[in-house]
């Protein structure tokens, strides 16, 4: 079923810049939504990504820079002019209304004639199956019918462009699951722009068409969210992508120039993405403990040949994670703490005290500057 | 030995003191007055003389507080533990006559001088004591009270020394004094002031001998005319209450101001003055004729010394007494003689109030005297307002004495309500028995014994304090009865006042008009208070809005002041002269307005003063339940489309609602029962229209002869408008899905 939107917008945001008090919350935000893309912003708590969002609604007025929505400039635009909608939180369902009522809102208050507000309502309750709801209060449903409900009042008005504020974060974990699948249909479905704040990387990497990791009021990195997995543009997005994140490690660029060595780490280098790396370089080396795999039987750094073979990491261990599917090993690499993904049978699995010997291929090395926390790849992006 | 002796002699001397006790006892008097200040400290002096002359002889009097004086010799005397003599004014001879309280004085009247028309007494004093068939005559008359004509010696001078004789002669002062100044003033609306009017075209208030209203006929209307007249020609100013009198003359803008002996302390030494007679009427030759109270020294019945006591009352009498309470006590005695003393022939207050005394009328002593007051009053108010209006006036009073003094009903049987009652009472201890015999339920009640303990006080307390009064208020109505004698009449109280007491249902002063009145003012209140409680709520909610909480303190203000300071401050500021609202108005042109002459500008004030004493609540509350609105869900409304306005109106509204409910309900009982305000602003003005239920039943109770049954079946008609009223609030604002409450 597809539902038409009423005029699927683009959104350019310009510089935006916004103070509280003596803060800087938004130091120069510069984002590109193009017409029906699902843009997710992520990042941790107090990166500036809620009041973003709010700044794009309208609930905010930035110091600096220009939004364009639709081609239009709305920068100082009313909320009620932008034509966007919004799903809270909080959900913010009005208490005092049924759910039809909450549906019909705002189409009402734009002066749609009852017909369109009935047939509507029809329509979302249809598509978010809240037709037994509808003469419930908002007091009288459950989280999840509450965020349902929610959804479809942003829904019911067909705007330009839709805005999810942190929407599962207070759902129990299967539910956010499901949620986020059916938020990725209805995506689907109304082929509408949506931006979408969170700080869960889960809902950040399986929704995004396009991924803007935040930090500190600045955009870190932005792109297709598999790209931005695979090619962290700094040691932050390294570190906030994947779980467990990923382990870092000061060493040096090998005399050679193929490796990044420390204590128990020789790490490959591709020297295509990290061209001219100068000899003796101190850099910070990132491996996801997913990248690595258990070299059975062998125990120490020896015969490797540059580049031919993989490196190897060997790690005292500490503790032993088992998931059951999976397990994590726990210990020390160059001084900080290194977490590998291992599989096995539960009596394959390494135990405390063991010394795990690892591989890891070139291509899933990654390499920072220590100062900057910038990749060494080349840019291309 | 040393013992027994001191023994013996502690005996003696106890026998000895007892016998003294015993034989004073025998030679005392007690005697009740009312009397302060310099009265009293005469009175005293008094009582010392005849102590010195009759050795052996103690007096002990006790000063008892007015409000109660009656009520406790009533009370007193015929359980025997009363005075032998007390001194009262003479209006309540009847009253005591009829109680059987007071003895005839003939013992004391006897032990008089006498001249050769009778004791030494003046004619209209001795008229005050004497029973209506002139059969006998009770107590020995004291002293009189009375009106005389203050002058302003000053004012009179530079007037050109006009005649003080006729009132013509003063109102020729008119043109030779300056504008702000008054050739007469007086406490025009006042009954007891117009009297002396009255009475020189021939009228009279009240009817002493038939027991009837007077104030009606040519007389009246003429007195009113005339009276009128001197308004119109700014002899006398507008509006002059009994408070003003005195700035006026103390500020020399009166030259002669109509008024009492109390008046004389009011003055100080403002002022050079005199005291003469009041005028006469040219037209009629007839002199102004005050009411005139006589001071009378009554005989108790139940004395314990009725002798001693008729002896005292004579002494009280005999010219060196009255010469003493005279220039002592300032009082103007009724002993003849006594005005030989040249120092009180020439004194120049007292004497001239003795001659306007002898001008004066009785005051009439009927019970049903009082009565007339209240409808003498707004007649006179009414009629000086609005000289058009001087005959319905004349018979609106008449009709409002004939409400107030109609037949009472006819007593009933109390037996209907007793068999009702009573199967009630059988019904509920069958009940009892029954659920008793039950072990569960005995079971349960033996279970919840320590939580029976727990509430214990509240129940004790709230049936003492509110269902006890309920059930007597409930009881009371009834009953009838005036000045507290009340016989059982069943729902005849209630039938009067539902049907208007055989008159129409919708004219001034009959239940369906104050209703009506009062449910008016409880909207208009409410709407006020609610509007203005939420508008500044909404102010002071602006997070951005500095010196927040110190317009918060100042706004809760007026919530915090006393009603009653609120009111009476309220009550000065829309004084015609000297209120601060006129003075504002004044300041912008506009002509000063008689706030409380017209039932429009009186109910507006009543109004003004109730909202600022209102809003504070209901913006108390709205700060309240504004904060607990969260903010997501305007800026959801926000986003939705809505404008500030449609936020109010759809968001806030809705969400204060819960709220604010309550508060309106509890606002709508207290405003609808806002005694102070009304009372103590308008006092009903004009004539009454603006009285709400409350101040109505006021009136019955406490000034039209306490009437306590009627004003009790007011108080439960309230009752029962407010539950019905509430519920019905409660109904209409409550959507149906609501409606049982939380479960």
């Amino acid at each position: 079923m597809t539902v038409p939107s009423r005029a699927v917008a683009t959104l350019s945001l310009r510089a935006i810049r916004k103070v509280l008090g003596s803060n800087a919350i938004l130091k120069g935000i510069d984002l590109e939504v193009s017409a029906g893309e699902f843009v997710v912003l992520v990042g941790p708590s107090g990166c500036g990504k809620s009041t973003l969002l709010r700044t794009i609604a309208g609930l905010e007025t930035p110091d600096e820079g220009a939004i364009t929505l639709g081609g239009k400039d709305v920068t100082r635009a009313e909320p009620r002019e932008r034509d966007i909608a919004m799903v809270f939180q909080s959900y913010a369902l009005y208490p005092h209304l049924t759910v039809r009522d909450n549906l019909a809102f705002g189409l009402r208050l734009r002066g749609e004639s009852e017909a369109t507000v009935k047939a509507r309502v029809e329509e979302v309750s249809q598509m978010l199956g809240l037709g037994a709801l509808l003469d419930r209060y908002p007091r009288d449903m459950s989280g999840g019918q509450r965020q349902r409900v929610a959804m479809g009042r942003a829904i019911a008005r067909r705007p330009k462009l839709f805005l999810f504020d942190e929407p599962l974060s207070n759902l129990d974990a299967a539910l956010r699951n499901q949620v986020r699948v059916e938020i990725k249909k209805l995506h689907a479905t109304l082929d509408a722009t949506m931006i979408y704040v969170t700080h869960d990387q889960v809902e950040a990497m399986t929704l995004a068409d396009q991924l803007v990791v935040l930090n500190g009021g600045k955009v870190e990195q932005k792109g297709p969210p598999l790209e931005v997995y695979a090619r962290p543009a700094s040691r932050f997005v390294a570190g906030f992508l994947g779980s467990p994140s990923m382990n870092f490690a000061d060493a040096r660029v090998s005399d050679d120039g193929a490796t990044a060595v420390a204590e128990g780490l020789r790490a490959p280098i591709d020297r295509q993405r990290f061209s001219g790396l100068e000899r003796g370089r101190a850099v910070v080396v990132g491996i996801r403990p997913h990248d690595v795999t258990v070299r059975r039987g062998e125990s120490s750094a020896q015969g490797y040949r540059d580049g031919a073979q993989p490196a190897e990491i060997s790690v005292p261990v500490d503790v032993v994670e088992a998931m059951g599917f999976e397990a994590y090993a726990h210990g020390q690499v160059a001084g900080a703490a290194f977490v590998a993904r291992v599989e096995g049978r539960p009596d394959e699995l390494p135990r405390r005290g063991e010394t795990l010997a690892l591989s890891v291929e070139a291509a899933n090395v990654h390499l920072f500057d220590p100062e900057t926390g910038r990749s060494l790849a080349e840019s291309k992006s | 030995m040393i013992a027994r002796r001191w023994l013996a002699l502690f005996a003696t001397v106890a026998l000895l003191l007892c016998t003294v006790t015993a034989h004073a006892q025998q030679r005392s008097v007690t005697l009740w007055h009312a009397y302060r200040g310099a009265e009293q400290q005469a009175l005293e002096q008094v009582l010392r003389a005849f102590e010195r002359e009759h050795p052996g002889v103690t007096i002990t009097s006790l000063a008892v507080p007015f409000d109660a004086y009656a009520s406790k010799l009533e009370a007193a005397i015929p359980r025997g533990n009363g005075p032998d003599l007390f001194i009262d004014a003479h209006e309540r001879l009847p009253s005591y006559r009829a109680r059987n309280i007071i003895e005839s004085a003939a013992p004391a009247l006897g032990q008089l001088a006498r001249t050769d028309t009778g004791p030494d007494l003046e004619p209209l004093a001795l008229e005050a004591v004497t029973s209506s068939d002139g059969s006998e005559r009770y107590g020995v008359p004291l002293a009189l009270k009375c009106l005389a004509l203050f002058v302003d010696e000053e004012l009179w001078e530079r007037a050109g020394r006009p005649s003080l004789e006729t009132v013509e002669g003063i109102a020729a002062a008119r043109s030779a004094l300056p504008r702000e100044a008054y050739p007469l003033v007086y406490y025009g609306a006042n009954a007891y002031f117009h009297a002396a009017f009255l009475h020189a075209f021939g009228g009279q208030l009240f009817d002493d001998r038939r027991g009837t209203y007077a104030f009606t006929g040519a007389a009246a209307l003429q007195s009113l005319e005339y009276v009128q007249r001197l308004l119109r020609d700014r002899v006398v100013p507008a509006e002059v209450d009994g408070a003003s009198v005195t700035p006026y003359f103390r500020s020399g803008r009166a030259m002669t101001v109509i008024s009492g002996p109390w008046f004389v302390g009011e003055l100080g030494d403002a002022r050079r003055f005199r005291v003469v007679p009041l005028p006469r009427v040219t037209s009629t030759g007839r002199a102004l004729s005050p009411l005139v109270t006589v001071e009378v020294a009554y005989l108790a019945r139940n004395a314990h010394a009725p002798a001693l006591a008729a002896e005292l009352a004579a002494y009280f009498a005999s010219p060196s007494a009255a010469r003493t309470r005279a220039l002592i006590g300032r009082q103007v005695v009724a002993t003849p003689s006594a005005w030989s003393d040249p120092a009180l022939a020439a004194d120049r207050i007292l004497a001239p109030f003795r001659r306007a005394a002898r001008d004066g009328k009785l005051m009439p002593t009927h019970g049903n005297m009082r009565l007339s007051w209240e409808p003498a009053n707004q007649a006179i108010r009414r009629a000086l307002r609005d000289p058009a209006a001087t005959r319905v006036a004349l018979e609106q009073g008449q009709h409002r004495y004939d409400d107030a003094s109609r037949p009472l009903p006819s007593r009933r049987s109390p037996l209907p309500l007793q068999l009702v009652l009573g199967v009630l009472a059988l019904g509920l201890v069958f009940r009892s028995v029954q659920r008793a015999r039950d072990p569960a339920f005995r079971y349960a009640v033996k279970q919840s014994m320590p939580a029976y303990a727990y509430v214990t006080h509240a129940v004790v307390i709230v049936t003492l304090l509110v269902v006890l009064p309920l059930v007597l208020g409930a009881i009371t109505s009834l009953y009838a009865g005036r000045d507290g004698a009340l016989e059982y009449v069943g729902a005849a109280n209630y039938w009067d006042i539902i049907t208007a007491r055989g008159g129409p249902l919708f004219t001034s002063g009959t239940f369906y008009a104050v209703l009506l009145v009062t449910v008016v003012w409880t909207l208009a209140n409410l709407a006020l208070h609610v509007s203005i409680g939420v508008a500044l709520a909404l102010l002071l909610s602006r997070p951005l809005l500095k010196l927040r909480a110190l317009y918060r303190v100042l706004l809760i203000i007026p919530w915090a002041v006393p009603s009653y300071v609120t009111a009476l401050a309220w009550k000065g500021m829309f004084h015609r002269q000297t209120g601060a609202i006129n003075a504002m108005l004044a300041a912008l042109g506009v002509e000063p307005v008689s706030w409380f002459a017209q039932f429009s500008t009186a109910f507006t004030a009543n109004v003004a003063t109730n909202t600022w004493l209102g809003f504070p609540f209901m913006m108390v509350v709205t700060i309240g339940a504004l904060a607990a609105i969260p903010k997501d869900l305007y800026e959801a409304a926000e986003v939705d489309g809505a404008t500030p306005w449609q936020q109010f109106r759809h968001i806030t509204l809705p969400l204060l609602k819960p709220t604010l409910l309550p508060s309106v309900s509890m606002g709508a009982v207290w405003t609808f029962n806002q005694f102070n305000v009304i009372f103590l602003v308008s006092g009903g003005e004009p004539d009454g229209a603006t009285e709400i239920l409350v101040t109505e039943a006021y009136r019955w109770a406490f000034t039209r002869q306490a009437q306590y049954g009627y004003a009790a079946a007011y108080a439960v008609l309230i009752f029962g408008v407010l539950v019905l009223g509430t519920r019905l609030l409660e109904r209409l604002t409550t959507p149906p899905h609501a409606r049982g409450g939380a479960r």
